[in-house]
C-alpha cells in the first residue's frame, strides 16, 4: 500500500505540482491589481507576492528561495516599471525565510508565518525606499522631489502594507504548503 | 568525478527549471507585462459589462454644457481665426472602465479595459468627472496602464485660470497635489481652478485639473499650494482617454528638445 502510494505520487507529482505552483503565481499576479473591500488601507493592498516568496521558501534552500525572488520580483516590474525594482526585497525576503526555517527559528504554524511575513512587508517597502533614496541622492532626474516626500510616503505604505500583508498570509500560505508538504520529492 | 556526476545528475533538473522559471519572468519583463495584463482584461471583463453610464439628464448641467459647447466653437474660431492652435486634441475620445489599480505600492497606476485595438496608444491623456487624470504608459492590444496624476513622480506645468499665473504640480499619492508657483508673489486665492499650461509636454493645454485648498507663502523659495484634485480618483470608476502626441521625446537632451521644438 505504501509503496504503491509513493509510486504513483512520485508518477503524478510533476505535472500537478508545476501547475499549482505556476497557478498560484498567475493568480497572485493577477489578484495584485485588485483592490476588493477590506483589501486596502488608505490606497495600499497586500503583498501577495511576498506572501508567496514566503511560503515557497519555509524548507526550501536559500538558493530556491533566490530563484523565487528574481521571477516574482521580474514579473511584478514587468506590471509596474522597471525602477524601482522589486527584485531586491523579494530576493531578500526568500533568502531570510530559507536561513530562518533552517536554523529553526522560525515555525511552520500559521501566527509565525503571519509574523514573519509583517516583518518581510516592512523590509521590502525599505528596499523600495532604500532605491528610491539612492536615485534621489545621485540621479539628476529623481522621480521623487525630496527624501522626506520618500520616507513619509513609506511610513504609511510599510505599516498598511505589513498588517494586510500578515492578516491575508494564511489565506495563501495554508493551502500552498499543504499542497507542497503532500506532493514534496523524496530523495 | 562520481561526486560531480552525481551532483550533475541531482541538479541537473532543478538549475533547468530555475533558467526556465527566470526566463520566463525575463520574457515577460520584457513584454512590459503584456500577458498579464491580457490575461487580466480577459478575466475582469465578466465583471465589467455595459456601456458608460448616462450623464446626469440634468437641465441646468445641459444648459451649462451646451454653453461650454458653443464657447468652444467660438474660441475654435477665433484661434483659427489668429492662426493659434487648430487642434484642441479633444475631439475623439475613448470612454474606457477603470478594472484594475497598480500592481505595488509606489506607483498610483490605473489599468483600463482599452487597448491598441480600439486605438489607444503611448502618451494619450485621460480624463475622468472633473479633469485631468493621467496619461497612458503602456498599452496592450486590450488593455492600457495609466499614470495618475496623483503620483509623485507626475510632475504637470499648470496655470491660475483666472490669473494666469505659472507653476507645476507635483503628484502626493492621495486626492491632493502640491502646486509651486515660478513667480514670488502669484495672484492666487484658496478657491481658484488650476488647468494645465502650455509648458506642460505631456498634456494639451487647458485642461482642468483642481482647485486651490490651501496656500502656503511662506514657504521657500517660491510659494507652494495645495490643490483638490477635481477628479475622485480613489473610486474612479469610468475614464475618457483623449488621443494626444506627447510635444517631445521627455528622455532627448535639452539640445535636442530646442532644435525639435524650434525647426
Amino acid at each position: 500500500m505504501a509503496s504503491y502510494r509513493s509510486r504513483r505520487s512520485s508518477n503524478t507529482l510533476p505535472i500537478w505540482n508545476w501547475v499549482v505552483t505556476i497557478g498560484s503565481v498567475l493568480l497572485c499576479l493577477l489578484i495584485l491589481p485588485v483592490r476588493l473591500p477590506g483589501m486596502d488601507i488608505v490606497g495600499v493592498g497586500p503583498n501577495w507576492l511576498l506572501i508567496w516568496v514566503v511560503a515557497w521558501s519555509i524548507g526550501r534552500t536559500s538558493w530556491e528561495g533566490v530563484i523565487a525572488g528574481i521571477t516574482l520580483g521580474l514579473l511584478q516590474d514587468s506590471l509596474t516599471a522597471p525602477f524601482p525594482s522589486h527584485i531586491l526585497g523579494l530576493t531578500i525576503a526568500g533568502i531570510l525565510t530559507a536561513r530562518l526555517h533552517q536554523r529553526r527559528v522560525l515555525q511552520e504554524d500559521l501566527i509565525s508565518v503571519a509574523l514573519l511575513v509583517f516583518g518581510l512587508a516592512i523590509i521590502v517597502e525599505t528596499a523600495m525606499a532604500l532605491q528610491l533614496t539612492a536615485q534621489q541622492m545621485f540621479s539628476e532626474d529623481p522621480l521623487h522631489v525630496s527624501l522626506g516626500s520618500i520616507w513619509l510616503y513609506h511610513q504609511r505604505v510599510a505599516l498598511s502594507s505589513a498588517i494586510l500583508s500578515s492578516l491575508w498570509a494564511p489565506v495563501l500560505y495554508y493551502p500552498l504548503k499543504r499542497w507542497w508538504d503532500k506532493y514534496r520529492v523524496r530523495d | 568525478m562520481l561526486d560531480l556526476r552525481r551532483w550533475r545528475d541531482k541538479n541537473e533538473l532543478k538549475s533547468g527549471l530555475a533558467l526556465l522559471a527566470v526566463g520566463t519572468a525575463i520574457g515577460v519583463y520584457q513584454t512590459n507585462g503584456a500577458p498579464i495584463n491580457e490575461a487580466f482584461q480577459f478575466l475582469a471583463k465578466p465583471f465589467h459589462l455595459g456601456s458608460p453610464p448616462e450623464q446626469l439628464e440634468n437641465a441646468y448641467i445641459l444648459d451649462l454644457q451646451q454653453r461650454v459647447v458653443e464657447l468652444e466653437n467660438q474660441n475654435q474660431r477665433l484661434r483659427e481665426l489668429i492662426d493659434y492652435e487648430k487642434n484642441s486634441g479633444l475631439d475623439v475620445t475613448t470612454p474606457a472602465a477603470v478594472i484594475g489599480r497598480s500592481a505595488d505600492n509606489w506607483w498610483q497606476q490605473l489599468t483600463v479595459n482599452k487597448g491598441s485595438n480600439d486605438g489607444v496608444k503611448e502618451g494619450d491623456f485621460v480624463t475622468g468627472p472633473g479633469g485631468l487624470v493621467g496619461r497612458i504608459t503602456s498599452v496592450t492590444p486590450n488593455s492600457a496602464r495609466v499614470l495618475l496624476l496623483s503620483d509623485p513622480s507626475s510632475q504637470v506645468g499648470a496655470k491660475i485660470s483666472r490669473t494666469r499665473s505659472m507653476g507645476y504640480i507635483r503628484g502626493e499619492a492621495g486626492s491632493q497635489a502640491t502646486m509651486q508657483f515660478f513667480e514670488k508673489f502669484p495672484d492666487a486665492k484658496v478657491g481658484d481652478v488650476i488647468v494645465t499650461s502650455s509648458f506642460s509636454r505631456l498634456f494639451p493645454q487647458g485642461v482642468p485639473i483642481g482647485r486651490i485648498a490651501e496656500i502656503d507663502s511662506d514657504k521657500s523659495p517660491a510659494p507652494e499650494a495645495t490643490i483638490q484634485l477635481s477628479v475622485p480618483v480613489s473610486n474612479l470608476e469610468w475614464v475618457d482617454i483623449h488621443p494626444y502626441t506627447p510635444k517631445r521625446d521627455v528622455d532627448a537632451a535639452p539640445a535636442q528638445i530646442v532644435t525639435d521644438d524650434n525647426p
